[in-house]
């Protein structure tokens, strides 16, 4: 009897296995169906085209053929100044847009994280054009900055102030769109600083206070060393989003006075959909993709060396 | 002993004098830089919307009007109507186009973000570190080859083209998912399944309804990305007919001949939609910036 017993507990153990088996690969299953349109998605428009770029860069593609030319493409690209020119615009515009756009919504964040009334006015007011449409904000923009009846130049001229030819000089036009492309996206940083500021505990304050800190004390040893790791993430951020500056550039200047404002991805634009030489701007997305690449193991690194990320 | 005391209470009285009086001008100085700065946001848009009711003559006259002298509706009329594309058009493609995204990116991204977060099953951590190593790249690396696929399939110039790249959803909207799926208790998983909830079961009837501000940052996020989008609409998009809203004024601005005050209609037009969603929803559009940290 005690052996029947046994035997039955054997195969209900056996069973429960059995059960404890196909319920794990339901689990599996379920599993990969879940994921499975967004991977397929994943596939098909992110990582396949990411292999494919880098392939088709050390071809002569030009979407009907495509021949294996090995470095050619870099070569050349090496060779051609209007590539340089693009590169050196671009690192232009990231070097003057990252601390000016950083550093004012920086300020910003500090003052309307002050006991003020009504801060949620102003952060409305300085997010709005986060949510517009850039086209659109490059089109004001012109407008504005137009040289004979634009708003900026009458405003200087009623001010008996000569007027700026802001788009039209091929000295000044990258910095024009600098001003526009820093105006627009100063919110999404202001709110970023916003953030980080809200977990400065208020306590430091008011002990700094009373020991009679100044506020300019108080915001450069207090505020500053424990925003750090917000302001480095930003910086990041922000370098890596200039990078891809394209929207403003199309459509105020179309990368002109000549190739005064030609940034990097206006150039790619331009190679791959007005010369149609694809493999060519293949080659410069794999040069910008290392340049990013570049960029983010640089915040590693300093997140590495600082061994946190939290505030504090 | 009193005295002191005394003494004491009078200079920290003193000391905190000194702080109100410095705070007080302190506040004036802020409400000044940030009045500054707001006025530096908020000219650019009256002028726009002064400039969109003026007529060409008033338009083009320095000193100018700031409040127009005449007031010509019919700017908005030709911009919202006039020629084969108009603002009206291209909006009508950006809703279809956006609303088919939105709707594909909320539903597929929680679904995966739900299975990378809970359920496990083989190289889920490997498929996920797949998904965090291309968070950052940018969209005109992936351009061309993107551009080929849809060249293949004969999708230029069509609703198609402009919505399936980016329905099945996206790197960012998973991994966002998956982080608010973890900070759900697994006791609420557990209880339901004794209860005999299947998987998806679980996922649409119990954890869904649990994220509803995740996925209203989600929405938020999306609905920003892809109404700004330009780059893929603008290489995939020829026709007048069938562009969206960033494609279409872009063309309103280089290819045809409209005057600066039909062009601010068109403008003001195109923001319109876009600011009326924002102002209801901003909370979600202020946590999805910070919850994303992309631009």
């Amino acid at each position: 009897m005690s052996r029947a017993v046994r035997k039955t507990m054997g195969n209900q153990v056996r069973l429960m296995a059995v059960a404890k088996q196909t319920q794990r690969w339901k689990e599996y299953l379920s599993g990969y169906l879940f994921i499975t349109p967004n991977f397929i998605g994943f596939l098909v428009f992110l990582l396949g085209p990411i292999i494919a770029v880098i392939y088709f860069s050390f071809t002569n593609y030009n979407l009907s053929t495509a021949q294996w030319i090995g470095p050619e493409n870099y070569l050349s690209m090496f060779r051609n100044t209007g590539y340089w020119n693009s590169l050196v615009k671009t690192l232009i515009f990231v070097g003057v847009n990252v601390p000016l756009q950083s550093g004012v919504a920086l300020l910003v964040a500090v003052a309307v994280n002050q006991k003020i009334r009504y801060p949620g006015i102003f952060r409305t007011i300085f997010v709005i054009p986060w949510v517009c449409l850039p086209v659109s904000i490059g089109m004001t923009f012109s407008w504005l900055m137009q040289t004979d009846f634009g708003m900026i130049n009458q405003l200087l001229r009623s001010l008996h102030l000569p007027g700026v030819p802001w788009l039209t000089s091929p000295k000044l036009a990258l910095y024009s769109l600098i001003l526009v492309n820093a105006w627009e996206y100063l919110g999404f940083h202001i709110v970023i600083y916003l953030a980080g500021l809200q977990s400065v505990p208020t306590y430091l304050y008011e002990a700094a206070m009373i020991d009679g800190a100044t506020s300019r004390v108080r915001f450069l040893r207090i505020t500053l060393p424990l925003l750090m790791p917000v302001i480095f993430f930003d910086i990041i951020m922000n370098t890596i989003g200039t990078f891809q500056i394209f929207d403003i550039v199309f459509v105020m200047t179309q990368g002109g006075p000549g190739a005064a404002t030609s940034v990097y991805n206006f150039e790619l634009y331009k190679q791959a959909f007005t010369f149609f030489r694809m493999g060519y701007a293949c080659s410069m997305a794999v040069i910008l993709l290392l340049i990013i690449i570049g960029v983010i193991l640089l915040q590693f690194w300093f997140f590495r060396k600082r061994g946190s990320y939290e505030v504090g | 002993m009193h005295n002191s005391s005394i003494t004491a209470e009078t200079t920290t009285y003193k000391i905190k004098k000194r702080i109100r009086r410095k705070t007080v001008l302190r506040q004036v100085e802020i409400y000044l830089f940030l009045c500054v700065i707001s006025f530096i946001y908020i000219a650019p848009f009256f002028w726009i919307l002064s400039t969109s009711f003026k007529p060409y003559a008033e338009v083009m006259k320095a000193p100018p009007t700031i409040i127009p002298q005449e007031w010509h509706l019919e700017n908005y009329s030709f911009a919202w109507k006039a020629g084969s594309g108009n603002v009206g058009l291209f909006t009508k493609n950006t809703i279809i186009v956006v609303g088919a995204i939105m709707i594909g990116q909320i539903f597929f991204c929680s679904l995966a973000g739900y299975a990378f977060a809970r359920i496990k099953f083989p190289a889920r951590d490997f498929l996920f570190f797949l998904y965090l190593a291309t968070l950052m790249v940018p969209e005109s690396v992936t351009l061309i080859p993107r551009f080929a696929i849809i060249i293949k399939l004969g999708w230029i110039d069509t609703y198609t083209a402009l919505i399936v790249p980016y329905i099945l959803g996206n790197a960012l909207g998973t991994f966002l998912m998956r982080q608010f799926f973890l900070t759900i208790p697994v006791e609420i998983e557990e209880a339901a399944k004794i209860d005999g909830a299947g998987s998806f079961r679980m996922f649409w009837r119990i954890m869904l309804p649990l994220t509803r501000p995740a996925l209203a940052s989600l929405a938020a996020l999306t609905l920003v990305f892809n109404w700004n989008n330009f780059l893929w609409p603008l290489v995939t998009t020829n026709t007048e007919s069938m562009k969206v809203l960033s494609v279409g004024m872009s063309s309103f601005r280089l290819y045809r001949t409209v005057q600066w005050h039909q062009m601010m209609a068109g403008v003001v037009l195109s923001l319109i939609p876009i600011l009326i969603i924002f102002f209801f929803a901003q909370k979600f559009f202020v946590r999805s910036m910070t919850f994303a940290g992309f631009k």
